[in-house]
């Protein structure tokens, strides 16, 4: 499968693989809004034909200005590998470009993702082969009542 | 004494004041307050033109939009001068997306305050959204004028010279920019975007040296911090160059990211080798590379396409062990691309046919003896898995289910041996079956929305509509008025596609022509959602993804959801406007019966209860976000859409951007030509027809519309009057010869293309027209069941011509459908399509049950 940066003309693509395989969606103005604001974070997998199978999308978020102890982070708003193109280690692929990307375009000193508690595979890869930690468990964080668990990967090394 | 506009009158102090509040009131999203202070002003001044506008503003934003358009319509007649008013009038026409008004107010408003930024800004929004381009270039330019100490509106200035085709000036203004640039800050995001911009445009005016060494000098200096964006512009920019250190560049980006193919074919472009079939030293180098990069899947994948056939064996066999071993399950579909190639095909085939050989005994003989080469049973399991893809692809489905049937029984649990399962029985056109299988793996994974959404999408394909919904419910919002809405306000093409096609297929054309209006509706909003980027990235001069956007916004109806869905409704459109007849009796078809109304109505109160539970557990910025509510639905059927008065109207808009951006396509210009030749838009028709005929001259759909050009024209009263009626004629005769009769036409087309059964079919449909008896219209279609054309060759025919052509022998009132049906039946065992309503209903039933709860019942199908 072709990994690449994410362009405008994959946000249809992308919109449509989110909305196949996860339950949290978006309309098309927030995918756009993320790719308008950073697009160097983002990015996908595409088959043979074009068909985008996997995608990443990614924000960088600003320490605000009334708290002074946060840092320049990114975060991971979306992930996802359609089923039929598991085993090929896409995910990994995607997270492993896009971190590079948020440390050194915009020095982000860690990365951040919320993951259902219940998604072990998920968390499996995050923790297991990307090295991220649980930060915290946020309590009914998903529209359904499910537990996520934030979970962190520092990048400054 | 008389003047040309009458003054105004200034409000006394306490209501001028008042009316300062009233700006800073609605500024500040204080509707309810700002309404209250309009009325103590027009308590005393009824007729005072601001405040009027500025009290219709305000009802507009609490869900009373009609009332407050006219009371601003009302406010700017008494107070034609005022800015303010054509502003609040222009930002009401802007928030219901009617850009030209709204342009045209901010245009007044302008004339009465010349230098006011807002309504500036506004304007060139506006003006880019039109695509008005040297209108913004003004308005940049003025903007500019105004405010030289922002960065942001020099580049926005470039940027309108460039939309405005004129690169060499965007690049002189961003020059003396960058002159006048102190103190950047390091490691400034914003910046570095602005350089790339300046690069991008430098590229695009030829100064390539110049690109470059801007691009090197600013990444050395760490201005440029964008390494990828780096690399690719370098790569691109020394190979056109011809530059030797272009192979650096190229392997750098390689490095970066070892599974992106455009690096290899940048790489082995400036190499001047073809990636091509045959190549011995693009196979040499991505063997070096494959090796060099043992993670990265491209180089291997790559060699298989160039590997010639004498060596591709050898490569396919170690990338194929090992896929099967880790059990990849896109292998099929990663592969299938060399199957243009005959030869690889059978290579393929007879390569995995042994692996399941070898992998078959490993699995039976006993696990304990462990000997040689011992291989997981998933592996068998994944090589039946890759067979059954393989056969099913090359429409061999008996195989195909036979392989699967050994893998399910082998191991039951893997939803993707129901997947392909679904997948072979639908293209044997046993869509209820395939349904069923989809069901089957999805019981496999309740939690899977991917195993979900399939299943849904076969449910729409076997025309379950209801069920269909159930399904996708599981996954939908819960808060949503149902799960429909939450799909069509996620924009889902897939749901609302594939929803309309369902209703098509069972005959509810209001139904399909309602969502594929949704369709066009998500196309819509897209570009609606452009509106604010052309403020938004020029602030954070993200410009080179924004002028990327602009592009994509200006080709999206080229999107094949979009085609589809305008060719689809416009054949709607088209058979209501031949036949209003539809529209009643589909309203009486609509009657519902007791339960179908006891359900709506539930559904609707609870639509009703979402909506307010929404309200209310939105937070209080809700009031600040002062969107409207989305109008309620009055057609929630499409009854009225579907007896609209316009409908020929209609169907021309909706295919309006195909001309240009579905140019190759030639459906598209068939829905052109039927929408335009019952306009009575002659020119526009047999221009339609004459780009069809560029793209495929023998195309059944045209030869029909050729006729029907022929027999409308030879209809007309009298000639189109001049200059048009000549023109028309000459078209025409070159269309369609005048020395033939249609019948000779006719029946040379289909002795021309008898062992095409769709021509077939079209000939049988030209021969209806041209009322011929019947017997010899049944006999050209009975062609396509019995498999022998009238000159006794063989027609191998398809199941959509097949189902087809039924509809057609229905549609003239044959009574020999019934034979027709039974014939193909017989010729398509597995499929569906052609039974009975009493044949289906069973199987209907074990769609939603699942394969297991059944008692061997229908499996017998299969062989």
């Amino acid at each position: 499968m072709n990994i690449r940066l994410a362009k405008v003309e994959d946000l249809m693509g992308m919109q449509a693989c989110n909305l196949q395989n996860l339950p949290e969606n978006y309309m098309m103005k927030f995918w756009m809004y993320h790719l308008m604001t950073w697009p160097q974070i983002s990015f996908v997998a595409e088959d043979h034909t074009g068909r985008i199978v996997g995608y990443v999308l990614a924000k960088i978020d600003d320490p605000s200005e009334d708290s002074t102890n946060e840092e320049t982070h990114g975060h991971v708003n979306s992930i996802s590998v359609l089923r039929s193109y598991r085993r090929l280690g896409l995910a990994k692929k995607l997270m492993l470009l896009s971190q590079e990307a948020m440390a050194s375009i915009y020095k982000a000193s860690y990365v951040s993702l919320h993951v259902r508690k219940s998604n072990k595979a998920a968390i499996a890869l995050y923790r297991d082969t990307l090295g991220f930690e649980v930060a915290k468990v946020e309590v009914k964080y998903y529209g359904d009542g499910e537990d996520a668990l934030s979970m962190r990967l520092d990048l400054k090394n | 004494m008389s003047r040309a506009l009458p003054k105004r009158n200034p409000l006394p102090s306490k209501e001028a004041s008042l009316f300062k509040e009233l700006l800073t009131l609605y500024e500040t999203r204080q509707i309810k307050k700002g309404l209250k202070t309009a009325d103590l002003i027009l308590k005393k001044f009824p007729d005072h033109g601001e405040t009027l506008c500025m009290k219709g503003l305000v009802l507009t934003h609490m869900n009373r939009h009609d009332e407050g358009l006219e009371l601003v319509k009302k406010g700017v007649r008494l107070d034609l001068t005022s800015h303010i008013c054509w502003h609040v009038f222009g930002l009401i026409q802007k928030a219901d997306k009617n850009y030209e008004e709204a342009l045209k107010s901010y245009t007044q408003a302008l004339r009465f305050d010349k230098e006011n930024l807002n309504l500036l800004r506004d304007s060139a929004q506006l003006q880019t959204q039109l695509r008005l381009y040297e209108a913004l270039v003004e308005t940049r330019h003025n903007i500019l004028r105004l405010r030289p100490n922002q960065r942001q509106n020099w580049v926005a200035l470039a940027v309108a010279h460039h939309l405005n085709g004129n690169p060499k000036e965007a690049k002189m203004v961003l020059e003396h920019y960058q002159r006048s640039l102190k103190n950047v800050p390091n490691y400034d995001t914003e910046h570095s975007e602005t350089l790339l911009y300046y690069v991008n445009i430098l590229e695009e005016v030829g100064e390539l040296s110049e690109a470059l060494s801007v691009l090197d000098t600013n990444s050395k200096s760490r201005s440029i911090v964008d390494r990828t964006a780096v690399l690719e512009i370098r790569a691109r920019l020394l190979t056109k160059l011809k530059a030797p250190e272009a192979d650096e560049a190229w392997l750098a980006l390689i490095q970066h990211n070892a599974d992106s193919y455009e690096s290899y074919r940048g790489y082995f472009q400036h190499l001047g080798i073809p990636l091509e079939q045959g190549n011995k030293e693009a196979l040499a180098k991505l063997e070096e590379f494959a090796t060099q990069l043992p993670k990265a899947t491209a180089p291997r994948r790559l060699q298989l396409t160039v590997a010639a056939v004498d060596q591709f064996e050898s490569l396919v066999k170690p990338y194929i062990v090992r896929n099967l071993v880790k059990g990849v399950p896109s292998l099929f579909a990663d592969l299938k691309s060399l199957y243009a190639d005959k030869e690889k095909q059978q290579i393929i085939e007879t390569l995995v046919e042994s692996l399941r050989e070898e992998y078959a005994s490993a699995s039976t003989s006993s696990a304990l003896t462990s000997s040689s080469g011992e291989s997981e049973p998933t592996t068998y399991l994944w090589t039946l898995y890759y067979l059954a893809q393989h056969y099913s692809y090359l429409s061999q489905p008996e195989k195909a289910l036979a392989l699967l049937d050994i893998a399910i029984k082998h191991t039951p649990t893997l939803p993707e041996l129901h997947i392909c399962k679904a997948w072979t029985l639908k293209r044997s056109g046993d869509l209820l079956g395939a349904a069923r299988c989809q069901n089957d793996a999805r019981l496999l994974d309740g939690q899977d929305r991917f195993l979900n959404t399939k299943f849904g999408k076969y449910l729409l394909r076997a025309g379950m509509v209801e069920e269909a919904i159930s399904i996708f419910g599981l996954f939908t919002k819960k808060d949503a008025a149902s799960p429909g809405a939450d799909l069509e306000d996620m924009q889902s093409l897939l749901y609302l596609l594939g929803e309309a096609d369902a209703h098509k297929q069972n005959k509810k054309l209001n139904l399909a022509l309602k969502k594929y209006m949704a369709v066009k509706k998500v196309f819509d909003d897209f570009e609606d959602d452009q509106f604010d980027f052309h403020g938004y990235n020029l602030r954070k001069f993200t410009i080179n993804v924004y002028l990327k956007l602009l592009k994509w916004e200006d080709q999206l109806r080229s999107h094949p959801g979009y085609v589809k869905a305008a060719i689809e409704a416009s054949k709607i459109f088209v058979a209501v406007a031949d036949d209003p007849s539809i529209v009643t009796s589909l309203t009486s078809s609509n009657q519902m019966t007791d339960a179908e109304k006891k359900a709506k109505k539930k559904a609707k109160k609870a639509a009703v209860k979402a909506q307010e539970e929404k309200k209310t557990t939105q937070p209080a910025a809700a009031d600040k976000d002062m969107d409207p509510p989305p109008p309620k639905d009055d057609d929630p059927d499409g009854i009225k859409l579907l007896s609209c008065a316009d409908p020929l109207e209609q169907a021309a808009k909706l295919l309006h951007p195909l001309v240009t951006l579905a140019a190759a396509n030639v459906d598209a210009w068939i829905a052109i030509y039927d929408v335009a030749i019952r306009r009575k838009k002659l020119l526009q028709a047999v221009g339609a027809l004459n780009k069809a005929v560029a793209l495929n001259p023998d195309h059944p759909e045209l030869h029909i519309r050729l006729v029907d050009l022929k027999q409308r024209a030879s209809a007309l009263p009298q000639q189109p009057p001049a200059p048009i009626g000549a023109v028309f004629i000459d078209a025409l005769s070159k269309l369609v010869p005048d020395e033939i009769s249609l019948e000779t036409l006719n029946s040379q087309y289909l002795q021309k293309h008898s062992d095409n059964p769709e021509a077939v079919l079209a000939a049988a449909k030209v021969q209806a027209m041209l009322k011929v008896p019947l017997g010899a219209v049944e006999g050209t279609v009975f062609a396509l069941s019995s498999g022998e054309t009238g000159q006794g060759e063989k027609l191998a025919t398809n199941i959509r011509t097949a189902s087809s052509a039924l509809d057609f022998l229905i549609s003239i009132q044959s009574s020999r459908s019934d034979e027709f049906r039974t014939q193909c039946q017989a010729n398509y065992p597995l499929s569906t399509i052609f039974k009975t309503p009493t044949e289906l209903a069973p199987l209907r039933d074990q769609v939603m049950l699942g394969s297991s709860s059944s008692e061997g019942g229908s499996e017998e199908v299969t062989p």
